[in-house]
């Protein structure tokens, strides 16, 4: 027999495959419906958070920052509870990331709050001594796409039937909806804030890149 | 030459010392028979290029350790992990399960040294983030903490107010009382209803009078009618702090997140109330 293989290598090849595959079959497949759906309380990002998590991966804040914590209890003790493959059902694309220069981000509202966010943002050795995270002043002047992120949110909504506009789930309607809807949840944000640029532009009804990108980061549980 | 007397450096040394000798002789051993043997025995069909292969026997240990992977494999595959049920979850359940179980046994009674630096390990890692590795509030970007339970503190709040920990009588305005009559109820609350001294004890006596606009939430006993209203008998105390982490605040400076999601475990709690209250002193 192995002699025949070794003259046929695209039976070989087969071969291989299905020894390596059935590795896969085992481990992967008996509870992946299961793992795959969404976590009872997993939500889909409103306009505005979706909005921050463009700029969170415009900025590569992935890059550094990974949104995975592993079933260790050094992880769990830091971070919290292990993340599940359903808490996921929503990203697109996950950031898990594989390189933490910087801790990990994945339950990080439960720990940090807007006003520490602006500080850090703007200055991060002023909250975090020694800190190498670079500034993210410029965040404090642009603007957040409400736009792509209303385009995203729609195109999910109807490509991948994501359940948004259903009942306990966020509301997208039209685009100027879903604009109105962005500025009252950008309200209580700004609210917490103490930066007059971002404070002067919500009244004139822009919301700040930051204001979105706290948004997110206060939306991950 | 300490490291001599260390087994496992001893083990090591042998164990290195006798991998070169027997490198040596083996390579001794094939070299010179590479110099004097000559090439017997069948050769095998295949030719590539003029290079034959002889029709040689397996090594007989070999064979039969390549045999037993391939009959170890076919058992591990079909029911070695399938039936045998592991999960990485149920080995975290375990390893915390077990840690939790020797972290409650060996710290059931810590004592105030212990407290203390276990206090100060998780004051590092959760609280500087925020309040600064002092505990300084970083200019005012979070609560001081250096002058935290302390009487100043009392009359800071008085003259401010407090609100955020979410109890059902709702926020402490602020100037409920002037600046003396303030410094009197400080005094009175430090000596008699929080028991941790004062330093104006000649005010105690006239703040026992204004006690009253504070009894009126915090109850008499300053326990803070069955959780109505914040208990202020433990006001300078770890205790405070322990609920102060357990309800979170939305203060005049900003949020502080609650840290009740099972985190940090009652002892650390009041560890971290310990090295607090070590920090105004």
């Amino acid at each position: 027999m192995f002699h025949w293989l070794e003259k046929n290598p695209f039976f070989f090849a087969v071969g291989v495959f299905l020894v390596i595959a059935y590795a896969g079959l085992i481990t992967i497949l008996p509870d992946f419906m299961n793992s795959a759906r969404p976590v009872v309380g997993t939500k889909p990002y409103t306009v505005l958070q979706l909005a921050g998590r463009h700029a969170y991966i415009k900025d590569s804040c992935n890059a550094c920052h990974s949104q995975l914590i592993r079933p260790f209890k050094s992880e769990t003790d830091r971070y919290g509870m292990y993340s599940l493959s359903g808490e996921y059902a929503y990203d697109r694309p996950f950031l898990w990331g594989s390189k933490r220069t910087g801790p990990d981000l994945m339950r990080v509202g439960n720990y940090r709050t807007t006003d520490w966010l602006e500080n850090h943002m703007l200055d991060p050795a002023s909250v975090v001594p020694g800190s190498i995270m670079p500034k993210y002043g410029h965040m404090f002047n642009n603007k957040a796409n409400i736009e792509t992120a209303y385009a995203e949110a729609v195109t999910v909504k109807k490509v991948f039937n994501v359940p948004y506009d259903e009942k306990d789930m966020p509301k997208l309607g039209s685009f100027e909806e879903a604009q109105k809807l962005a500025l009252e949840e950008a309200k209580e944000i700004v609210d917490n804030m103490k930066n007059p640029t971002v404070k002067e532009a919500y009244a004139k009804g822009e919301i700040k890149e930051i204001v979105a990108l706290i948004a997110y980061l206060n939306s991950l549980k | 030459m300490n490291w001599l007397n260390d087994n496992v450096n001893l083990l090591g040394l042998l164990g290195a010392a006798a991998i070169i000798v027997i490198t040596v002789f083996v390579v001794g051993k094939y070299i010179k028979q590479m110099k004097t043997d000559k090439s017997t025995g069948e050769l095998a069909d295949e030719n590539w290029d003029g290079i034959g292969e002889y029709k040689n026997p397996l090594p007989v240990g070999w064979a039969l350790s390549f045999l037993g992977t391939m009959v170890w494999a076919l058992w591990y595959f079909l029911a070695g992990y399938p039936l045998n049920g592991y999960s990485q979850i149920g080995e975290y359940n375990e390893e915390v399960a077990a840690y939790n179980t020797k972290f409650e046994s060996k710290w059931a009674n810590p004592d105030a040294e212990t407290l203390q630096g276990m206090g100060e390990g998780v004051f590092l890692v959760q609280c500087a983030p925020c309040h600064g590795i002092t505990g300084d509030g970083i200019n005012g970007k979070a609560t001081d903490l250096t002058s935290w339970g302390t009487e100043e503190a009392i009359v800071h709040t008085i003259l401010n107010g407090s609100k955020g920990m979410n109890f059902p009588l709702g926020e402490m305005p602020a100037g409920l009382l002037d600046e003396n009559s303030a410094k009197a109820v400080a005094a009175y609350m430090t000596e008699k209803v929080s028991k941790t001294g004062t330093k104006n004890s000649d005010l105690v006596a006239t703040g026992e009078a204004l006690w009253a606009t504070c009894a009126g939430c915090h109850g008499e006993d300053g326990k803070g009618m069955g959780g109505s209203a914040p208990d202020i008998a433990s006001y300078g105390k770890p205790e405070f702090v322990a609920s102060v982490l357990n309800h979170g605040k939305k203060g005049v400076i900003g949020t502080m997140p609650s840290f009740n999601d099972g985190r940090l475990t009652d002892i650390q709690k009041l560890a971290v109330g310990k090295y607090v209250n070590s920090l105004t002193q």
